[in-house]
């Protein structure tokens, strides 16, 4: 197999390739190029209506037998049976994937094995519908019976009670005969409902009593278990028994007539608990029945969903082909990465072989100026820093990857604001663990936020590695310093108590942040202004860097205009401010301004001098300095009519030209069009307009003025905006700070016993604190804002993010969504 | 100790990128190079930068809190 090549920087070159497929081996063919994962297939047939297209009854078919299987899987959730999945499937097709060889021999399942699935779906699907109806029908009778025990045994309460209220007020010992009653059960919420109802339609002549059943019981209306009370209404005459029996109904009230004599209302129990009985046995077959069918789909069920999956997505994409004109050749189009054709003819080949068609597959490549799509190569350590970027937008096609500078600058930006050995090292832990059991975890199912942290783990690593660097030059960990290397400074020999004493400087420190400067009082004016500058000077090599990348594109794309009349003016505005600024921030670093006993100039004035007051320095950097500031003031003020219209005039002068050009241009594409397909008048619907043929003078120039406008604006905010590093870092550096004074700190006044068992219980506070604030929290904040850098900030100055992403026709893993 | 520590160490930073360059890994070159040589770079920006913040410096630590047996 040809080398493929690495396509990180530039997205790989895609052609547009047109198939050849004998019909009879046309589903096989996609099926194993679905397989492998190569082309994206185009819709040639964008005029036809979806529900006229060739294989729109397969497709409706599979349809059908996928929500049958639905219905399996939601029938699985109710009874609570777990579906078998099994995961070595899934290395195996990894495997597949990486060799054309082996694709070819693992075959589509044959016509015959789908036609199975489709029969035995529908007939299993009878056969559960049955046995669900069963079981339910049983399940009303269980309840039904059960609800009239409840009222039998309840009534035995009533009647006692009663019996107890008559004799009380010692009337006759049973009721007349003219008064009779009604008895049943109610969910308990209506029950107070029902009661007043009848209290003002039977004007008070009534008796009503409730007893709640304990157990909740199987309701029809509200499919599910609900409480319910037992009630009887005792009351005068027929007529207004009916009545009450209407109005119970209405309220959802089941009704059972029970005896008013004790005996017969035993023998009235005795009844309904055989019956109850024989119910118990039925229903406990049917389920039976019902669950064991279930755990033998349960077993099945996924690979069979895969199966039609499958099969569904192959005639989808046949939908997308064309029929040549003697109809027995399927026709497609798509677009295949340029270095793995010869594996896509080798695949196609070694299938025609296997299947023992004398009709091959024909793989031809076809001229187009159609624009292909964006297609990064990317592994398990570069996905997710390319899923960065392509969050923002997909790169215009074989334009600079963001992605690739974005795996070192992302997690570098981060860490200038996390800055701390100890928060770095914990973040780095953490990494680590998921990077080294990425294998197991990888095939564990993940909730969304785990999930977020796996697909990041390389991101986190490097952030928690970088951070440990740049916490190492910030010379912090947990907000302490470490005392490596000999300070530079000295403090005085001797002095008194409370005596304000200033350090000599007898040397430099060699790395990072000299330790004598902590707890100092004057330690935030050093370290302010040490970040400050840093920030400043990160920023704008970050940006250079960035906008070097526009260079490389124009150079690619042979675009000379856009090198003239865009990047070197740019560049020269940017540079004539903010570079600038950067040369005196290092050139004052390197100047010994004590020994030469001139005072230091401020840098922030002498840049708002340059502007306000050119010509005139107050405290001269270095001789000569005033004549400098101007030539660059005159420079970038020169560059900004530059910026604003060599574009345009360039245009103006050779639009005639252009337009001549253009038309020979066209013609030849709409001939390419008319040999190579059969549906030109199709093709010419989706052309896109390529090169602004249909662009105006004015539009050109409208959209130079808001490019100049811009790009002035943002150099000057885009170079603030990143003092964010120094503001998080410092932010960062006084959280932990603070956070260890407030807690563990407080523990190293106290002695004995309770100095230890405080020094426990400060340091869990601590330790759960620093995790969740600072490196949670602090981190979270952090990496928005290193984000924020790489959107705005950098990739602002060369990507255009036009492009469209390559996904090509491949089999993805299915499963049921829990619909619950 | 002066700035020429900082030009000595650019130019070792330099070397190691050139020779990286040269040796990366086939596969996955593009990754690499740039992985590595700007992990160089920016490891070798903050550094210098920190320095040179230090080399000549116009405020000297100040502190009072400071017990005088620390002096010994």
């Amino acid at each position: 197999m040809s080398e493929k090549y690495e396509a990180m920087f530039r997205s790989a070159e895609m052609s547009l390739v047109q198939l050849y497929v004998p019909q009879e081996i046309a589903r096989d063919t996609v099926y194993s190029l679905g397989n492998r994962g190569l082309v994206q297939f185009r819709d040639l047939n964008r005029k036809v209506r979806a529900f006229q297209r060739t294989f729109v009854p397969e497709v409706r078919r599979l349809d059908e037998l996928q929500r049958q299987y639905r219905y399996f899987y939601s029938l699985l959730c109710k009874y609570d049976i777990k579906l078998y999945e099994d995961f070595e499937d899934e290395e195996d097709e990894e495997a597949i994937a990486a060799s054309p060889a082996a694709s070819a021999h693992k075959l589509a399942p044959r016509t015959s094995k789908i036609d199975d699935h489709v029969e035995n779906g529908t007939l299993i699907e009878k056969r559960m519908q049955q046995l669900v109806e069963a079981s339910e029908q049983l399940e009303l009778q269980k309840s039904d019976l059960e609800q009239f025990r409840h009222v039998l045994k309840a009534g035995d309460e009533f009647f006692a009670q009663s019996a107890g209220l008559t004799s009380q007020d010692s009337r006759d010992e049973t009721f007349p005969r003219s008064v009779s009653f009604v008895t049943g059960t109610i969910p308990r919420a209506k029950a107070g409902t029902l009661e007043q109802i009848l209290w003002r339609v039977l004007r008070g002549n009534l008796f009503f009593r409730t007893v709640p059943i304990n157990e909740p019981l199987y309701d029809a209306k509200a499919q599910k278990k609900i409480y319910k009370d037992a009630f009887i209404v005792f009351s005068y005459g027929d007529i207004i028994l009916q009545r009450v029996k209407k109005v119970a109904e209405s309220l959802d009230a089941s009704l059972y007539e029970i005896s008013d004599d004790q005996s017969n209302r035993s023998k009235q129990l005795l009844e309904v608990n055989s019956r109850l009985a024989d119910v118990y046995t039925v229903l406990d077959t049917t389920n039976t029945t019902l669950e064991t069918e279930l755990l033998a789909v349960s077993k099945e069920l996924h690979a069979w969903n895969t199966e039609i999956a499958r099969e569904k997505a192959v005639y989808e994409t046949l939908n997308l082909f064309d029929f040549d004109s003697n109809r027995k050749t399927l026709v497609g189009e798509g677009w295949v990465p340029q270095d793995e054709l010869g594996g896509l003819q080798l695949q196609l080949a070694n299938l025609t072989e296997t299947l023992g068609v004398d009709v091959p597959s024909i793989v031809q490549v076809l001229e187009t100026n159609r624009t292909p799509p964006t297609f990064h190569r990317t592994n398990k350590f570069t996905a997710a820093f390319q899923n960065i970027c392509d969050c923002y937008g997909t790169a215009t096609y074989r334009e600079v990857n963001p992605g690739l500078p974005t795996i070192v600058t992302f997690p570098f930006m981060f860490a200038v604001m996390f800055g701390d050995m100890g928060h770095g090292m914990l973040m780095s832990m953490v990494a680590g663990l998921l990077v080294f059991n990425e294998k197991a975890l990888g095939k564990m199912k993940r909730d969304e936020i785990f999930d977020m942290a796996f697909s990041g783990r390389y991101i986190l690593l490097l952030m928690g590695l970088f951070s440990i660097y740049t916490g190492f030059l910030y010379n912090d960990m947990f907000s302490k310093s470490l005392t490596l290397f000999k300070s530079g400074w000295e403090w005085p020999s001797h002095w008194h108590v409370n005596e304000a004493i200033e350090a000599k400087s007898v040397g430099t420190y060699v790395f990072g942040l000299d330790w004598a400067w902590h707890g100092t009082e004057n330690a935030l004016l050093f370290s302010n202004s040490y970040k400050m500058k840093l920030s400043v000077l990160l920023g704008f090599i970050h940006m250079t860097y960035s906008y070097m990348f526009s260079l490389v594109n124009y150079v690619y794309f042979q675009r000379w205009i856009d090198i003239i009349g865009n990047f070197i003016p740019g560049l020269l505005f940017m540079q004539g401010i903010f570079g600038y600024l950067t040369v005196c921030i290092i050139y004052k670093w390197t100047i010994d301004w004590v020994a030469i006993e001139k005072p230091a100039p401020g840098l922030l004035n002498t840049l708002i001098n340059m502007f306000l007051s050119p010509g005139t320095v107050e405290e001269e950097l270095y001789p000569h300095q005033a004549k400098v500031q101007v030539c660059l003031l005159i420079m970038a003020l020169i560059c900004v009519p530059c910026l604003l219209l060599i574009k345009p005039l360039h245009f103006k002068f050779t639009q005639d030209r252009h337009q001549h050009i253009a038309l020979p241009d066209n013609e030849a594409g709409l001939v390419q069009h008319e040999t190579n397909t059969g549906a030109e008048a199709v093709e010419d619907d989706d052309d896109e307009e390529e090169g602004g043929h249909g662009e105006e003078f004015g539009d050109v120039m409208i959209h130079q003025v808001i490019h100049t406008i811009e790009f002035c604006l943002n150099t000057v905010s885009h170079t603030a905006s990143y003092l964010r590093l120094w503001a998080l870092s410092l932010a960062h550096a006084q959280l932990s700070t603070v956070l260890w004074t407030m807690t563990i700190q407080i523990a190293f006044s106290m002695r004995g016993f309770v100095g230890v068992v405080m020094t426990v219980i400060l340091f869990g506070m601590w330790f759960v604190l620093t995790c969740v604030i600072l490196v949670l929290m602090e981190g979270t904040s952090a990496m928005l804002h290193s984000l924020r850098l790489h959107w705005v900030e950098s990739m602002s100055k060369f990507f255009e993010g036009e492009g469209y992403p390559y996904e090509p026709f491949k089999f993805i893993p299915v499963e049921f969504e829990d619909e619950l | 100790m002066s700035f020429y520590t900082v030009v000595a160490v650019f130019l070792t930073v330099a070397l190691a990128s050139v020779i990286f360059w040269v040796f990366a890994p086939k596969e996955n070159q593009t990754v690499w190079r740039s992985t590595v040589i700007l992990t160089l770079a920016m490891m070798y920006l903050m550094w210098a930068f920190t320095y040179l913040a230090q080399l000549h410096p116009l405020v000297a630590p100040r502190r009072s809190d400071l017990r005088p047996e620390f002096a010994e």
